[in-house]
């Protein structure tokens, strides 16, 4: 278990972030949406403290917490005022290492994950998101944290135990703290709560086939609404601050590519942004936007052009913009601890170190027109895996 | 911290927190104006128009403006309510000047036909994309019915009608009432020269004239009117609840908010307990919204359409024994840490101080320092929030619902 922590002047909150590696795609065929049925369960009672025990506990602190899955991790995080850290992570040791998981707890966590599941249709903007997400991923990395219907159907209690015996693989897991804390006192808890336990050798599953380059969801909404990813290399490559500089010139702000050429100029959406996501091995430029059925084409049409004209190149202006940007949203995050812990478990996780912030800016500094095209060059947005849900499909 | 205060000849108010340790500053302009200032012909103008100040000016055009903020690495927004309209932006400290010059220019927009036109599009999408989020829909359609023919009940967002109807001469007349000096407030918070601050925004606003920006404030105690709306696409059950409240002017907000935690915070209230935990309910939250003159509490659950009727007779006994053994002194405590520590952490940042800041004026015209809210909330009692539950009993609420479903008898 790694253990990561970043002192902040001027603040008297602290945030921690556990990190394991036991996303969705660990997960036996069948387990779609277990990761989002643990982690409901894992708060449903731990160590000495029933489930309504557990929450008061938690509550009592003052505590603002979080939980995610997905693909590859599962996380816990929490947000809260310094003084109250070492009671708070005595209680997410107990989460983590020594959970009831009773048996009557189970079916109200599963039947959530079902809710849930089936409250999407009800919100077609975060579908959509889901449906050109589980198309791009090669399997099994393309998995919805949602999970799929008959899947959670059939997710069982044992099941559900067996995925945390095999996957909390605590060799694996990345611990942060940032913000006001004393690490040596952070430490020696950990070690006491934490030291005991193993690894369990888990390990990446490899890669398959990937799904189809459009889908279609038959929905008779008032919009059509798109979503669409293109590949780029992952946060390792060399050019990672390239593509961040891409990101920005196509949706940093604005006056970015995607807001003035869909929005500004044509009146086409409301929405309309795309962002950088990565895994381990695989990485995306992901973008959305919504329109009414009559502008739909036109829509993915000068949407799809703002990517593949970027190579033709961008002014220097631009360019400045899209660093600026950069380097500001950069600052901002670091006045936030809990931004900051989950940036530094992040880093970790993909990069095997911690950036510091000066490292980051500087980088973003040596961002150049001819960087930037190279990476363009080499990268010329020629394949698009896209999604929509609406009344009538589109054409590619 | 320390507080800044100035109001320049026209009445426009200027602000500031100084926080001498941070990296970055926020700023915005707080307009008094939203959809309850509207009539019925001109509803959705508040919010066009705050799209419209994007366009610029006299001597900055749309693209000018997006590339200033952007040039400047500025995180800005802008959002309409039902009274306010705000504008703001978080800039590293040494582009807080820039960044104010920006929106002093802005807040006189020119208002250019060709750009409204455009917009105007733009307006049609965002109601659009609303109406495909029902967990939005259900609480317009639930205020509109609460409030009935009080102001508040109007919409943000107008119709297709009233925005494919509205004129830019009417937009012009509205801004001319409402966007007056002395109807707005210009506050910062953050690392920065007060006294600089204030001549940047003399120099360009001071010329600006005071108009009549009148505002009618009544207490309403809302319809309780119970209504279902049926649409087959629907999946799920949405379901709004709305009760009256204290004002933002009243002392008792902060009790006000406590029970909206206490009731429907999403970990350890007692819809929590009743209808998260056990699985009858995916999302079920209540909170406090205090307004001008007026207030409300908020209630949104959502859930399988078979299970509504379950849903209804649980919020039914969790009011009942509210109403007759109040709250629990453990139910407060643990609602004070989350919303004290909530404050502490929101308060790290100049951008969590802003609004705070902007509205405390507004309302109030008042100050009030993180301690003093800290210290608020802390001298809430279990009988301050039994008197709230027994004044203005949350159990009486307006309810609108939608589903697939049709509802042959109503759910409350």
């Amino acid at each position: 278990m790694i253990l990561l922590g970043e002192p902040m002047a001027d603040v008297e909150s602290a945030s921690f972030y556990f990190l394991l590696p036991a996303g969705n795609a660990f997960y036996p065929e069948g387990c779609s949406g277990a990761g989002e049925v643990i982690l409901d369960w894992l708060l449903r009672g731990a160590g000495q403290r029933n489930s309504r025990c557990l929450i008061e506990s938690l509550d009592e602190l003052g505590i603002h917490r979080n939980c995610a899955v997905t693909a590859e991790n599962l996380s816990l995080s929490a947000s809260l005022e310094s003084a109250n850290l070492l009671a708070a992570l005595d209680i997410y040791a107990d989460i983590l290492t020594a959970p009831l998981l009773e048996d009557d707890q189970f079916e109200p966590s599963r039947q959530l994950a079902l809710h849930e599941l089936a409250a999407l249709d009800d919100d077609p903007q975060h579908k959509v998101r889901l449906l050109v997400t589980e198309q791009y991923y090669p399997r099994p990395y393309n998995r919805p944290a949602e999970g799929k219907q008959g899947d959670l159907e059939g997710l069982t209690a044992d099941c559900c135990r067996r995925i945390i015996q095999q996957q909390f693989d605590w060799s694996q897991c990345i611990f942060s703290v940032a913000g006001k804390y004393d690490f040596s006192s952070v430490c020696s808890l950990l070690e006491k709560r934490f030291a005991h336990l193993s690894g369990t050798g888990v390990r990446r599953p490899t890669a398959g086939q990937r799904g189809q380059q459009y889908t279609h969801l038959a929905n008779e909404g008032a919009q059509v609404h798109i979503g669409l990813m293109t590949a780029v290399p992952t946060i390792q490559d060399a050019h990672y601050y390239d593509i961040m500089g891409a990101v920005s010139i196509l949706s940093g702000g604005m006056s970015s590519r995607l807001f003035t050429e869909v929005r500004e100029k044509r009146g086409l959406c409301y929405t309309v942004g795309a962002r950088y996501q990565s895994l381990k091995d695989h990485a995306a430029i992901s973008c959305y936007t919504g329109t009414t059925p009559d502008q739909a084409q036109q829509t993915l049409e000068v949407t799809v052009e703002q990517f593949r004209r970027l190579r033709e190149g961008f002014s220097e202006d631009e360019l400045h913009r899209a660093k600026i940007g950069l380097k500001s949203t950069l600052i901002m995050q670091s006045e936030s601890s809990a931004a900051r812990a989950a940036g530094i478990a992040g880093d970790h996780y993909y990069l095997g170190r911690v950036r510091t912030l000066s490292e980051i800016r500087q980088k973003i500094e040596t961002i150049s027109s001819s960087s930037l095209l190279a990476f363009l060059n080499a990268n010329p947005f020629n394949e698009f895996t896209v999604a929509t849900i609406g009344p009538k499909p589109i054409q590619l | 911290m320390t507080f800044k205060h100035r109001q320049l000849d026209n009445g426009l108010t200027i602000i500031g927190e100084i926080h001498p340790q941070a990296q970055t500053a926020a700023m915005g302009f707080f307009a008094r104006t939203g959809s309850r200032d509207e009539t019925p012909e001109i509803s959705g103008v508040s919010h066009f128009l705050e799209h419209m100040l994007f366009k610029g000016t006299d001597g900055l055009n749309w693209q000018q403006v997006n590339e200033a903020f952007d040039g400047i690495g500025a995180k800005f927004n802008a959002f309409t309510g039902e009274e306010n309209t705000v504008y703001y932006a978080a800039v590293l400290s040494e582009f807080l000047p820039e960044v104010a010059k920006l929106w002093s220019q802005l807040m006189r927009p020119s208002l250019r036909e060709e750009d409204f036109n455009i917009e105007k599009n733009v307006i049609l999408q965002e109601i659009a994309m609303y109406k495909d989020m029902p967990q939005f829909d259900v609480l317009d359609q639930a205020r509109a019915l609460h409030f009935g023919s009080h102001p508040c009940g109007n919409s943000t967002l107008g119709t297709e009608q009233t925005i494919g109807d509205l004129k830019v001469g009417q937009m012009r007349e509205y801004f001319d009432r409402r966007y007056a000096s002395n109807n707005l407030v210009a506050a910062a918070c953050g690392n920065f020269d007060f006294d600089h601050f204030c001549e940047l925004i003399a120099s360009i606003c001071g010329s600006w004239k005071p108009a009549v920006a009148e505002r009618p404030l009544s207490f309403y105690e809302g319809t309780r009117q119970k209504k279902h709306i049926q649409k087959d696409t629907l999946a799920r059950h949405h379901i709004c609840m709305i009760s009256p409240m204290v004002s933002m002017q009243d002392p008792r907000r902060f009790a006000a908010s406590l029970l909206g935690m206490i009731i429907g915070d999403d970990s350890g209230s007692r819809y929590f307990w009743s209808l998260v935990d056990p699985a009858i309910a995916e999302a079920a939250s209540m909170q406090a919204e205090t307004m001008d003159g007026v207030g409300a509490m908020y209630s949104y659950i959502c859930c399988e359409p078979a299970a509504s009727g379950k849903v209804a007779d649980i919020i039914r006994g969790i009011f009942m024994d509210l109403s007759k053994n109040g709250i629990q002194g453990n139910e407060l405590k643990a609602a004070k840490n989350k919303v004290l520590s909530a404050l502490t952490i929101k308060s790290e940042q100049p951008m969590g101080r802003l609004f705070g800041l902007g509205f405390n004026w507004v309302y109030s015209r008042q100050y009030r320092t993180l301690a003093e809210d800290i210290e608020a909330v802390r001298a809430v009692t279990v009988a301050d929030i039994n008197h709230l539950i027994s004044e203005f009993h949350p159990g009486d609420f307006s309810c609108l619902s939608m589903g697939p479903q049709t509802q042959e008898t109503p759910l409350f």
